[in-house]
């Protein structure tokens, strides 16, 4: 199942490289204007690329399911209380109504991932990141922010 | 016309010399000098207060770069925004060539590793080397064990005299709001340890807080360069010394085996003045059993090896510097 996660996370970067081609290169030492004009256009691209992306494209239900008990693993196990702590120190986000393809807000701030679920779960390319937006845990386009799929309400709740 | 220029001129001299801070800082010819900020980008009165004293210090403590402990821009990081948060308040820093260093806060888009002014290189996390200190930017935000594997492998490769870590989640923390960030420690700390870091710079919590050394590493939450959590520190075992009553920034020279320290608040007032001496035994004590470890790490010693106490105390304002 987790193999399948990766050749479906794979096949993202490879469209994604495609579109990245078609745009002029990020690199280092840009200013903010450059930035923005490359996240814009790139984002708008992809969207484009992906017009037909639902949700489940990446997790599909066995994969969430996979995903779950990962999770469910690490927030019912001995580091539990460390990693509830490290999402609740982090300021975590609120839940907010998701959409793929939609771009993750750049006026919230980001959830910290606790360590030790990371080193449980799948390691991901460099384009894309796992992150936790209130109950739900997304998967993220690294220079864009558009949410590339989620699983919904899969996280426990954190009361505060 | 030349009569009001020079008038202009002296009133500009007197604005930036009135209230200056004294800086108490050895100010040696081939010190590492720098400045350290964190939460600071909330384009407000009090960030640009900050800055202005910044700039002011350097007239007598200048300092060659700034690091910066994340929450590098707080909102919207439009360009109007990253003008109004980073560019307009640190011009005069910009404007006489200092860069800055940043690291990721939770709230700064990975993106920031792009822009110009960041010397992020493109990387959420790198690392870079001033004359004999290593540095390590790291992000906290997302501690994935591709980071992990790379700290290690630039921890064990370097051979810099002073290894100098910084990230915007505290490890240690009397903060009231977050606290120390236990499970980040836990995966952490073991490399600081065993590869010899000396120093972590921090944020995220808006106060300022030194540590009393832990396990060898000396330890520093700046996270009120423009945020502030006023009474947001309840001072612990874990308290050297602190300061929540105003925002603040730290200034830094390593001369040798000292780094020197000094943190001023958004008015001038000296907070916190000290030295560290660098335990050179812990850079040695990798192939030593754990008990002579932490008995090695734990014991600050002087250029020659021999055990010193640990120097650094509450600031008093004009407090001459140890020579």
């Amino acid at each position: 199942v987790l193999s399948e996660f990766r050749k479906r996370v794979d096949d993202y970067v490879k469209l994604r490289k495609r579109v990245d081609d078609s745009v002029p290169p990020l690199k280092p030492k840009r200013t903010a204007e450059q930035i923005a004009e490359h996240e814009q256009a790139l984002a708008g691209k992809l969207r484009q690329a992906r017009a037909g992306a639902k949700r489940g494209d990446i997790f599909t239900p066995e994969i969430s399911a996979q995903f779950a008990l990962l999770i469910r693993r690490e927030f019912r196990g001995p580091e539990a209380p460390a990693a509830i702590r490290t999402i609740r120190q982090g300021d975590p986000v609120s839940s907010i109504s998701l959409r793929v393809n939609q771009t993750y807000p750049d006026t919230l701030p980001v959830t910290t991932m606790p360590p030790t679920l990371l080193l449980k779960l799948p390691e991901l390319p460099k384009e894309v990141a796992y992150r936790i937006v209130g109950r739900d845990f997304v998967l993220v386009d690294m220079t864009t922010n558009v949410v590339v799929d989620f699983i919904p309400e899969v996280m426990p709740p954190m009361r505060g | 016309m030349r009569r009001l220029s020079s008038l202009f001129a002296l009133l500009i001299a007197l604005a930036l010399t009135a209230g200056a801070q004294r800086v108490d800082l050895p100010t040696n010819a081939d010190s590492v000098r720098f400045a350290a900020i964190g939460d600071m980008g909330t384009g407000g009165r009090t960030q640009y207060d900050v800055a202005q004293r910044m700039a002011q210090s350097r007239q007598t403590f200048p300092f060659d770069f700034v690091i910066m402990m994340g929450d590098n821009i707080y909102g919207s990081e439009s360009p109007s925004n990253m003008r109004k948060k980073f560019e307009t308040p640190y011009k005069t820093l910009l404007d006489g060539g200092i860069e800055f260093y940043a690291s990721l806060g939770n709230h700064d888009e990975t993106n920031q590793r792009f822009y110009q002014h960041f010397n992020m290189n493109g990387k959420r996390y790198y690392t870079f080397k001033k004359g004999n200190v290593r540095f390590f930017a790291l992000d906290s935000n997302y501690m994935d064990p591709e980071q992990l594997a790379w700290l290690e492998r630039e921890l064990k490769g370097s051979g810099s005299d002073w290894k100098i870590a910084y990230f915007h989640h505290p490890l240690y923390s009397s903060g009231t709001k977050h606290g120390s960030s236990t499970e980040l420690r836990s995966i952490l700390e073991p490399l600081f340890v065993k590869y010899g870091v000396d120093v972590v710079f921090q944020g995220h919590e808006h106060v300022y807080e030194r540590i009393k050394p832990q396990n060898g590493i000396h330890y520093f939450t700046e996270g009120a360069s423009g945020k502030l959590r006023k009474g947001g520190l309840r001072k612990s075992d874990l308290t050297a010394a602190g300061f929540d009553a105003d925002t603040s920034f730290m200034l830094v020279e390593i001369a040798g085996d000292e780094l020197h320290f000094q943190t001023f608040s958004r008015t001038g007032k000296s907070v916190d003045l000290g030295v560290i001496h660098r335990n050179t035994a812990a850079h040695s004590a990798a192939d030593l059993p754990a008990e002579k470890k932490e008995a090695a790490r734990n014991t600050p010693r002087s250029k020659d090896g021999k055990p010193v106490p640990a120097t650094a105390g509450p600031a008093r304002a004009g407090l001459p510097s140890p020579k």
